[in-house]
């Protein structure tokens, strides 16, 4: 009945997004492949996307390329285990890593090992040259079951003309916590009737959409004080060591002076009217960015260094090969193109997201590329000091929001940083103690 | 009242077939969607299922004892109370004034029966646009006016006791247009004999109202608060769009509750035990309230 009843939920889904069609044949691609891509790229990314579609085609006249557009986050995995249940999944869809525990668990995708040591391998360089924290976000249990397509990682971008204002080098940021601390204080005045703040601090309400956004844009200062999520063995939640603590203290304290609970979440907003001088952000909004702030001076420089030194953290999405294809081989031919050093780089300057490899560094064109392109240089030489959280195998979701709600109590809430990261870990390692038995 | 046994000879056995078939598209639908649901998720409520896993676990009332030992639980159902409270009186009053306003030939009326019913209609998510817009800390209209009455700028969805605040304000826009709806309905079934024999005694409009008005209304009065009741226990798509059931949990609501536990973190078994505590306590409120209304509504009216 249970099947029956998912089946139900599934054409339901179907026919109100209108989109549950099937790897098909059509007329006009005879003797062709279909390999239908779920993929979530916002519609100013789509233009790339076709021109990175179109030269794989045009390289491999056999296969197709049938791109959909799905929603992303939660939307995404509730689409991905109907569309499995249903017998509907597409051939290859964009994944987060925190989705891998459901879709092994359900049996829906295939292990990368399957294809990379077949007889369409890819070698050992190759697979050495990718950016180590990507694979094992894209591993679970220490088995790789997907591929990155992009990178991503984060960095500050200000408002050179407020720097000026105060006094502050416009071309130099802040290099320490001390700095970013200094900096924000200095950085928050009073303009007129409205107040500007330095730096926006990324809290946002736990349970929303942005709960898990703002837990990502933490975890590099987490790594900045020391700390981690997790231990290497997977047993114990380790948010509230002193690392932990510390960086969540720092956000609390410039929280706190900026009066942030009165300023508005919308950060993005905030920046392009000029209310904030430093935003933390990714380099996917720089092309956004260059074409609607021509009002002022900015810029994009790197995270600062904490105790322990230097991090950011490095995000992607991947992607996965659904065990319902009928065309395995295929949709590996497309997922290793696009791992190519030529095509990232092509990925790479077209779309603003980070090659997931360092050899495209080495590309003349690339090189100069990033010359023209400095602020996006920054993002792409910050990599160097990249970490991937590690995949939870667990209940990854709910040790997010544990973290989030965290962040949110000790900033918002004003609680104590210890004592809300403490909970945090201890609901989380109860998530853990009781692993996987479903 | 002798229809009855003429009915009982007219009605064949081949009547009740044809019937039959003529219902079937809707109980299909009916048992798909609903009764089905409803059934299975009974079962799921003593059930550990993830969607994914093939195989669910029996856990007994593991679900519902987790539900009545959890904090986040008991935290949600006061902000569902609290919801409730805050709009459900707020929205009979209003709709109830300005159904009485739209009654009266006054200038306008279309307009205004527009105006109250149009929120009913737009989709939540264009609302909550709309009044992130209103609340906003900066440059919203509603700052921007208390700021002429001397009140400092409220970070309306970004503080946790204003933010309930907001959303019961949207909450009773978004709804008071179909109570007004009924009780336009109700006002127009009251017979105008009896305002003027009243108004001949001499009663002013206040006894009117409450002579007359006020319980010819009662039925009327009396299916909106259960509906109102029911629907404000329910409410999930204005939490959703508006606050995401933030700021630190502070406009969390049972149903929003469920959704996350269900279709966030997959917890299908605990989500059903969920709602099957969110219908008992919506039996038991509408219980009390059909025992406690039954004394004074007249519903022979």
């Amino acid at each position: 009945m249970k099947k029956a009843l998912i089946i139900l939920a599934a054409v339901g889904l179907t026919l109100q997004s209108g989109c549950g069609k099937k790897t098909e044949q059509n007329p006009g691609t005879k003797g062709k492949v279909t390999i239908t891509f779920w993929h979530s790229f916002v519609s100013s990314t789509v233009p790339a996307l076709d021109t990175l579609i179109a030269t794989f085609e045009r390289e491999n006249p056999k296969i197709v390329i049938n791109a959909q557009y799905v929603p992303t986050g939660d939307a995404l995995v509730q689409k991905l285990i109907t569309s499995v249940q249903s017998n509907t999944a597409p051939d290859i869809s964009w994944i987060h890593s925190d989705f891998l525990q459901y879709l092994v668990e359900a049996n829906a995708i295939y292990p990368m090992k399957t294809f990379i040591d077949g007889h369409d391998s890819l070698t050992a360089e190759d697979m050495t040259d990718i950016y180590p924290p990507l694979l094992q976000a894209a591993s679970w249990r220490g088995t790789l079951y997907s591929m990155p397509m992009e990178a991503t990682d984060l960095a500050i971008i200000y408002n050179k003309d407020m720097f000026r204002k105060v006094g502050l080098n416009p071309e130099r940021g802040p290099q320490t916590w001390q700095e970013l601390v200094d900096y924000a204080k200095k950085l928050t005045v009073k303009v007129g009737d409205s107040r500007q703040i330095g730096f926006f601090v990324p809290v946002y309400p736990a349970a929303g959409p942005l709960g898990a956004w703002m837990e990502w844009q933490w975890m590099p200062f987490l790594w900045q004080g020391g700390g981690d999520v997790i231990n290497p063995s997977q047993t114990q939640i380790l948010v509230d060591n002193p690392g932990g603590v510390q960086s969540l203290a720092l956000w609390k304290q410039i929280y706190n002076f900026q009066d942030q609970s009165r300023f508005t979440v919308d950060y993005d907003a905030a920046f392009v009217s000029q209310q904030v001088a430093m935003i933390l952000d990714g380099p996917w909004d720089l092309p956004r960015y260059q074409k609607i702030l021509t009002n002022f001076n900015w810029g994009v420089v790197p995270l600062p260094a904490g105790p322990a030194g230097r991090a950011t953290i490095m995000g992607g999405e991947y992607l996965a090969i659904f065990r319902q294809t009928k065309y395995p081989q295929q949709a590996w031919t497309f997922v290793k193109w696009l791992l190519r050093p030529e095509v990232q780089a092509l990925w790479s300057m077209k779309s603003g997201y980070l090659p997931v490899r360092r050899a495209v560094m080495n590309l003349k064109g690339y090189q100069e590329f990033l010359k023209a392109h400095p602020r996006f240089a920054v993002y792409v030489n910050e990599l160097k000091y990249g970490r991937s959280p590690r995949s939870i195998d667990y209940s990854g979701l709910e040790i997010t929001r544990n973290i989030a709600e965290a962040i949110e109590k000790a900033t918002l809430g004003n609680s104590d940083p210890k004592k809300a990261l403490d909970v945090a870990a201890e609901n989380s390692n109860k998530l853990l103690q009781a692993g996987g038995g479903n | 009242m002798n229809l009855r046994p003429n009915m009982e000879k007219r009605g064949k056995r081949s009547d009740g077939r044809s019937a039959f078939f003529f219902l079937l598209p809707t109980l299909v639908i009916f048992s798909a969607f609903i009764l089905i649901p409803v059934v299975f998720s009974f079962f799921l409520s003593f059930q550990k299922w993830n969607m994914f896993s093939q195989t669910t676990r029996y856990v007994g009332f593991d679900n519902y004892l987790r539900a009545l030992s959890s904090a986040d639980f008991w935290a949600v159902l006061k902000n569902t109370f609290v919801y409730t409270l805050g709009t459900v009186p707020l929205n009979m009053l209003l709709s109830l004034g300005a159904a009485m306003l739209i009654s009266k030939k006054i200038a306008g009326k279309k307009f205004l029966r527009t105006a109250f019913f149009a929120p009913v209609v737009v989709s939540p998510v264009a609302a909550a646009v709309i009044w992130r817009w209103i609340y906003e800390p900066n440059f919203g209209i509603l700052n921007y006016v208390l700021h002429f009455f001397g009140v400092p700028a409220i970070n309306w969805l970004n503080d946790p006791t204003a933010a309930m605040f907001a959303l019961i304000v949207m909450g009773v826009w978004k709804t008071m247009g179909v109570n007004m709806v009924l009780f336009s309905a109700g006002l127009d079934g009251i017979p105008n004999q009896y305002y003027e024999a009243a108004e001949i005694d001499g009663a002013g409009p206040w006894r009117r109202f409450w002579r007359i008005t006020l319980p010819l209304l009662a039925p009327t009065t009396f299916f909106i608060l259960v509906m109102s009741m029911i629907g404000s226990f329910q409410v999930f798509d204005l939490v959703y769009v508006l606050t995401s059931g933030g700021p630190l949990g502070s406009t969390k609501v049972l149903v929003f509750y469920i959704y996350e536990e269900a279709f966030k973190y997959f917890d299908m078994g605990y989500a059903s035990a969920l709602a099957y505590v969110l219908f008992a306590i919506m039996f038991v409120l509408t219980l009390m309230q059909v025992k406690f209304m039954k004394k004074r509504v007249d519903f022979a009216v």
